[in-house]
């Protein structure tokens, strides 16, 4: 018996296994967590990395094509209220989710292309827009309607991306996911 | 097997590093630490993202290496007696060079301070860093020797912070200077020691 343990402790896999529906082309590492009830839906192309968590208590998931969920974040937290709705999180094509955001569920939507930055959190219910840009540690409200191409900063600040490069950072979600692929051993047959 | 001695919390290494058993370390291969640093509990270090594009530089050495050693793809580079407080993560920042998407190696000094909850993707640190609890350090930002970070500082991508300078804000902003001698306050020895195993208490 080896003196030195893993170091890495094993995944709280808390809760009843989800229904899953993922597409053959999708990456999701080994250890991203998914738990809850409800079906999760991820499309094609998409990256879910290590220790992401996806929980379909409050309803289901729906992850679009190209989307990159980083490590700790968490999609479909049930939230205070504890609602469940059938639709829990949506998140279009295109969607980056970053280290530590958390995205409430209950009806939540959010667009194409829109980035939610380090630590930001998006209440239940809220309908986010196309290309949007939730900057580190932004907290949106539950049920707040934010329009198309708008950026928000975490001092409440708001502005409209008037920079039309919506095709390049496609692209470049693109090439990045081109890059996690080979990166991140992928292990959908976990979940399944 | 019951007379062993429990277990401890942490993992201490030959070179005095002290890793928390509870600390994620993904790719562990492209780690490097320097020695005599603390990595706690909840801590994510991300060294699966090693760069993958050969940079420039290393091709032109690697005529020199010994029979063609590896290259070298190490993610995240860490000095000496750095502190990784709880729940904070390192990765490598990521960006497109030359029309493909690659990441880029982290490198951090000696001395550097890292606070609970913290995310970094900076490209660089340098030594004697502080840098406070729900950080965010965007990717690429460079930071120079002896600088201070306050807490919940949200520093954007690319910025380059200068040496001495006390920041905070969100975007992050150059709002002081480090005061003359006070330099020592940045040393972490004795921090080191107060965490481990069989931990010391602090100096009062």
């Amino acid at each position: 018996m080896s003196k030195r343990h893993s170091i890495v402790p094993p995944i709280s896999q808390a809760g009843p296994k989800p229904p899953v529906q993922f597409s053959s082309s999708i990456t999701i590492a080994d250890s991203a967590v998914l738990t809850g009830s409800n079906p999760i839906v991820i499309h094609s192309e998409s990256v879910v990395h290590p220790r992401a968590r996806l929980e379909s208590l409050g309803g289901r998931i729906t992850i679009g094509r190209r989307c990159v969920v980083h490590e700790r974040s968490t999609v479909g937290a049930v939230g205070t209220e504890g609602r469940v709705t059938e639709n829990g999180v949506t998140l279009g094509d295109y969607v980056t989710v970053e280290v530590a955001a958390s995205i409430e569920a209950g009806d939540t939507v959010i667009g194409d292309g829109t980035t939610v930055g380090v630590g930001a959190k998006v209440g239940r219910g809220a309908v986010v827009g196309k290309h949007c840009t939730l900057t580190p540690h932004t907290v949106v409200a539950a049920g707040e309607v934010i329009p198309d191409f708008t950026v928000i900063y975490s001092n409440g600040m708001r502005r409209m991306d008037k920079r039309g490069v919506v095709e390049l950072k496609n692209k470049g979600q693109a090439r990045q996911i081109e890059v996690l692929r080979r990166m991140i051993p992928s292990n959908p047959s976990k979940f399944q | 097997m019951s007379r062993r001695p429990p277990r401890g919390e942490y993992i201490e290494t030959d070179t005095g590093n002290k890793v928390a058993r509870k600390a994620t370390l993904v790719g562990t291969q492209n780690i490097m630490l320097g020695g005599k640093t603390v990595i706690q509990p909840e801590v994510m270090i991300r060294g699966d993202l090693a760069r993958s594009v050969p940079s420039s530089s290393s091709t032109a050495s690697s005529s020199g290496a010994a029979g063609g050693a590896p290259p070298n793809n190490t993610a995240v580079a860490i000095g000496r007696y750095c502190f990784l407080s709880r729940g904070c993560c390192l990765r490598p920042p990521g960006r497109l060079y030359k029309g493909a998407f690659t990441y880029m190696p982290l490198r951090m000094g000696d001395h550097v301070y890292i606070g609970p909850g913290t995310v970094v993707q900076a490209a660089s640190i340098g030594s004697h860093v502080h840098i406070g609890q729900r950080v965010v350090v965007g990717e690429f930002a460079i930071i120079k020797d002896y600088v201070r970070i306050l807490d919940e500082t949200v520093v954007p991508p690319n910025m380059v912070i200068p040496s001495f300078s006390i920041v905070a804000g969100q975007p992050a902003r150059v709002v002081g200077e480090v005061p003359e001698g006070g330099h020592e306050a940045f040393e972490l020895r004795e921090l080191y020691k107060t965490v481990g195993n069989n931990p010391q208490p602090a100096p009062s």
